[in-house]
């Protein structure tokens, strides 16, 4: 079954002069339910926008986008985490705005957080978290909803590897588990390979698809099997080419 | 093996390894050649930093100016990549010529005009947004109360305290003036006059904006910085309910509430300089001050506060939506939001002061 799909998106840009800058399309893109998809690309290359666009965060200058449903769950670069409330608070918000009735907030935020293992400190604020704590937050509070599609940014960029990896796999076996279909954007080719199910790799200027490949990696992936260096070197290949252009 | 450099006239041959250290006799004899063409061969070169390479570029390009022509042969792969980078950078484009006449400035101004249009056709359109959202969202009630605890509780010192400062300044410059002629008298008069119309609105009004309208801005901008605006948007909540009308509904109670104190405070500021300066007793200048005011003048504070409340909680608001990028722009956004809000603030009080003239009972010109 189909998930979502996009049709000839497109994007443009103002520079400071006022000229138009297309800087995404034309993009085309359908994706399963249920799949991992990974966009994998160099900086600039329009990977977040698309997910903005995705999201209805922003709006593309044309093209169609045909989604199934309309429940996403989203999980930012940062974490986005709202300093002002606890964790449990945080994580129960998405609920909240759902209309969910308040204890059965409570119950489905604690449960998502014994998941992620936060349950301990759901009544500590964002600030006495680490990063890997915080973004962990953040997943249960995209993952609360039980989001049809969720949308990650780049949200391991700033851990460190072991923490990285422990989410990645904590993010893996969620997901499998709830049955989501994710689009994770990244610009570790590392990671996009371990996770994925499919990785789509978008070249730049303006922001366009130039590789896309269902991976036939079986599970659980060992990152040190030749299988895997393999792909992972494809990849690498594939990516220094774009960087060289 | 360094760099050797063998010169028989009409071919110069490197051979070794290059670096650095071999700069000047590698500029002495590329730099000098005798004959109009000149065969540099680097067959036996092994390799070359990056200073002798761009050295040799830039020797050929300011020979080949003048007429002089070069034949490079010979090259290995990695000598050959940095010469054809080279090329690569000299094909780039000249960056533009900023262009300084006439007709630039003429460009210079459209564009600031156009941004300044551009500006308030967004604070027009934000303002749009967030009064529909003041009128169909839901109330809510402790977040209000905190913007109304941080903007009308913790303002009420330093507008009490300058609003008196101003009605001394100004009972004291009054009284001055009028007891040259004899007519102290009228001072109570002219000050409650001033202060209620015009001192203590607009005073309140830049105060509040330079406390508030700025830690909106500044708020506002951080949320956006960090994505918490987009994660809200992300989660279905309607970000002018949710950010702007709480800000707005709590400056709509705190504004009157401020300037009414202000009004009082100037008022009090008189007293005490019609008591030091002009030794008038409390209870003339109280009566005199009954005399000349009605109830509509300090209403008045109360209707321009509306006003003043709207402009500084969507301008401080806006500000701080229209942040792109990193922190630095947050600094921009509660700079503009000050400027702008005071700008605004004293625009519609010239505008509001000529309504006054027509609807004030008993004021006559």
């Amino acid at each position: 079954m189909i998930s979502f799909s996009f049709l000839g998106i497109e994007k443009s840009y103002s520079d400071p002069s006022g000229k138009k800058l297309r800087v995404l399309g034309p993009v085309d893109l359908t994706v399963e339910s249920g799949q991992f998809l990974c966009l994998l690309g160099p900086t600039g290359c329009g990977k977040t926008t698309l997910l903005r666009i995705l999201s209805r965060l922003e709006s593309a200058d044309s093209g169609k986008i045909a989604m199934g449903s309309g429940n996403l769950g989203y999980v930012f670069q940062q974490g986005a985490l709202f300093p002002w409330m606890t964790v449990e608070s945080n994580v129960m918000f998405p609920l909240k705005a759902k209309g969910v009735k308040p204890g059965l907030c409570r119950s489905r935020a604690g449960e998502m957080l014994r998941k992620v293992g936060l349950y301990e400190f759901r009544r500590s604020f964002p600030h006495e978290l680490s990063g890997g704590m915080q973004q962990r937050t953040a997943l249960a509070r995209g993952l609360v909803t039980e989001p049809d599609i969720l949308l990650l940014d780049e949200p391991f960029a700033s851990l460190d590897t072991r923490t990285g990896i422990n989410l990645q796999e904590m993010l893996r076996k969620l997901c499998r588990s709830l049955s989501t279909t994710v689009v994770f954007v990244t610009h570790n080719i590392e990671e996009a390979v371990y996770m994925a199910d499919r990785i789509v790799v978008m070249g730049h200027r303006p922001g366009r698809i130039v590789r896309d490949e269902i991976l036939s990696l079986e599970w659980p992936r060992d990152r040190l099997s030749s299988d895997f260096t393999g792909v992972l070197l494809s990849f690498r290949q594939t990516f220094e080419e774009l960087v060289d252009q | 093996m360094n760099g050797r450099i063998v010169d028989d006239g009409n071919t110069v041959s490197l051979s070794g390894r290059f670096t650095v250290r071999d700069l000047k006799r590698v500029t002495r004899a590329l730099g000098t050649g005798a004959t109009q063409s000149t065969i540099v061969d680097f067959s036996n070169c092994q390799s070359m930093d990056t200073s002798i390479a761009v050295r040799i570029w830039s020797i050929i390009e300011a020979a080949e100016a003048s007429g002089r022509v070069f034949k490079l042969t010979g090259m290995n792969s990695d000598t050959q990549q940095i010469f054809d980078r080279f090329k690569v950078i000299d094909d780039w484009p000249a960056p533009p010529v900023e262009d300084h006449t006439l007709l630039y400035n003429f460009e210079d101004i459209g564009d600031k005009v156009l941004a300044t249009w551009r500006t308030v056709y967004g604070l027009a359109v934000f303002a749009g947004k967030a009064f529909k959202a003041l009128f169909s969202g839901k109330f809510r009630g402790s977040i209000t109360a905190y913007y109304m605890e941080q903007s009308g509780v913790m303002a009420i010192p330093i507008i009490i305290t300058l609003n008196w400062l101003m009605g001394v300044v100004l009972g004291y410059q009054a009284g001055y003036q009028m007891s040259q002629f004899g007519g102290e008298l009228f001072m109570p008069a002219l000050l409650a006059y001033s202060i209620c119309w015009d001192i203590a609105p607009m005073m309140t009004a830049v105060l509040v904006a330079g406390r508030s309208g700025s830690a909106f801005a500044a708020e506002i901008g951080t949320m956006k910085v960090r994505q918490e605006i987009d994660a809200l948007e992300v989660m279905g909540f309607n970000i002018y309910g949710f950010i702007v009308t709480p800000k707005m509904i709590a400056l709509f109670a705190v504004m009157p509430l401020l300037i009414t104190a202000a009004n009082f405070a100037g008022m009090a500021g008189g007293l005490a300089a019609g008591g030091m300066f002009l030794k008038m007793p409390a209870v003339v200048y109280i009566a005199e001050v009954k005399k000349a005011i009605i109830p509509f003048d300090l209403y008045w504070g109360v209707i321009k506060g509306f006003f003043y409340s709207t402009i500084i909680s969507i301008t401080g608001s806006y500000m701080g939506m229209r942040v792109r990028g990193g922190p630095a722009s947050v600094g921009r956004a509660t700079t503009s939001a000050v400027v702008v809000s005071i700008f605004l603030v004293i625009l519609v009080d010239a505008l509001l002061s000529l309504l006054f003239i027509h609807i004030r009972p008993g004021l006559t010109l």
